[in-house]
């Protein structure tokens, strides 16, 4: 569950947010819509603690997001945006460090699991051996969508993720969290093809308004 | 072998009449560059002169106490115009970098001075200040440049960060891949000097120590283990520096604070 409790924020002298309140349930959707600089990407980081409400609060399965457990409550959040530099080196490798984290020991590297996902992301097997610097936007787009999906988080936070890619890898994407049933999606996107999910939609309006 | 003999005065006037060559360039080609170039030879030549009496005296004292001081006022002074020519925010670097450079610096001089050379005295003008003042030149900016490096591309590549940060890393854990470029940067320009040492140029210890009357077998020596001390110092100074600097600049949620660099 994600709930946001009248959030107020200004940012560079902007007032974004005015006693915003949302609540996403469990397993539900949201899909936060608005211009760009209407506050959407810092909606999401808000709920990663790496951006705070001048006022109001954030709540994420009943607990406070607060100082002493962001880093605990990070754990069950996966973020995703767009053009993104990952890191460096061959896809495998860093794909281990990942999992090497102190806080993901517990899970282990499958990486029948990871070429699955591969597949069904339409990436090419050999893709896990080539270097990061070498990759397209696109794959690089879907690599660390996939990492997130390893590490099996329960909520989803995509920041247009899909806006540079083309049709079918979209609908690839769209359709793929659509199917994840239990997992709580938060996206922020102007594409359509998320809009016609039937999703319930947060539009972010000029002047701190929203509806 | 011989010291060189001194130059006169007047010879060295001479050295000036050189001068007519880029003073013309600079009038014919309409460079504009005659003040500065005055201006900077001017300066060279007074500050030279000022260190040549500094050092005359320090020398004839040759005190352990003065001596280290005097190191010490280099680096300081160093420290200041390596950090000029960077964009951190002078009060929040100033001391940790001083303090990490002070300690790396030292410890490969002391290093140097008792292991390498192994004189009885190893405060002394010779080497404290000569070998000492050799290594401020050269591992500082690659020391700056190493910590300006971390800090810029945490801040550039932000999404990278908060990426790693929101897949689990501890601080730590999604600063190391930031931590692991910034000493490269440090580090590649002057190996890459370094594997052209000897062919491309002579470095200035050997040809000031070739000069003095040091047969050029103990000048190659002196330049082998001064570069290795060097390289060492450097990569000892940016370790300590982000070490340092690390914890303050950070927010206790791992954001990099707003204000570390200037304007």
């Amino acid at each position: 569950m994600i709930r946001f409790e009248n959030i107020s924020l200004t940012l560079n002298h902007r007032p974004l947010f005015r006693k915003l309140s949302v609540e996403v349930p469990a397993g539900g959707r949201l899909i936060i819509s608005g211009e760009s600089g209407s506050g959407k990407t810092t909606l999401l980081k808000m709920l990663l603690g790496f951006v705070f409400p001048d006022e109001g609060k954030v709540f994420i399965d009943k607990q406070e997001l607060r100082l002493r457990n962001v880093w605990q409550l990070r754990q069950k959040m996966a973020y995703v945006s767009q053009e993104m530099q990952i890191g460096r080196g061959p896809v495998d490798r860093f794909v281990r460090e990942i999992l090497r984290f102190k806080n993901n020991r517990s899970i282990n590297y499958d990486q029948g699991k990871m070429l699955r996902l591969m597949d069904d992301f339409q990436l090419g097997r050999d893709t896990i051996s080539k270097n990061l610097d070498d990759l397209s936007g696109g794959e690089l787009q879907r690599v660390a969508i996939i990492v997130t999906l390893l590490l099996d988080r329960s909520v989803y936070l995509l920041d247009e993720v899909t806006s540079a890619l083309d049709q079918s890898l979209k609908e690839i994407i769209v359709h793929y969290f659509s199917n994840l049933k239990e997992k709580t999606l938060i996206i922020s996107s102007h594409d359509t093809i998320w809009h016609e999910q039937g999703f319930p939609i947060l539009n972010l309006g000029k002047n701190g308004s929203s509806s | 072998m011989e010291a060189a003999p001194d130059i006169g005065l007047m010879r060295l006037l001479a050295a000036f009449g050189l001068l007519v060559v880029p003073l013309a360039l600079s009038v014919f080609m309409k460079l504009g560059i005659a003040r500065q170039l005055f201006g900077a030879a001017g300066r060279m030549t007074g500050q030279l002169f000022l260190v040549a009496i500094l050092l005359i005296y320090l020398f004839r004292w040759d005190n352990p106490w003065l001596n280290v001081a005097w190191v010490i006022i280099m680096m300081f002074f160093a420290c200041f115009s390596a950090m000029a020519g960077s964009k951190l925010s002078f009060s929040r670097f100033f001391l940790p970098v001083f303090l990490a450079y002070f300690a790396g610096t030292g410890l490969v001089l002391l290093f140097f001075n008792k292991v390498i050379v192994n004189y009885d005295n190893i405060f002394t003008a010779r080497l404290m200040v000569v070998v000492g003042g050799m290594m401020l030149g050269n591992s500082l900016n690659s020391t700056i440049i190493g910590v300006s490096h971390y800090y810029e591309s945490v801040r550039k590549e932000s999404k990278r960060y908060l990426y790693l940060l929101s897949l689990g890393a501890s601080q730590q854990e999604a600063l190391l891949p930031f931590f692991r470029d910034a000493l490269l940067a440090a580090m590649r320009p002057f190996l890459a000097n370094m594997a052209t040492m000897g062919i491309v140029s002579l470095p200035g210890m050997m040809t000031g120590q070739i000069l003095g009357g040091a047969n050029p077998e103990t000048a190659i020596k002196y330049q082998i283990a001064i570069i290795l001390a060097i390289f060492t110092a450097l990569s000892i100074s940016v370790t300590l520096s982000i070490f340092f600097t690390s914890r303050k600049a950070f927010d206790a949620y791992g954001i990099l604070k707003a204000d570390l660099f200037r304007g």
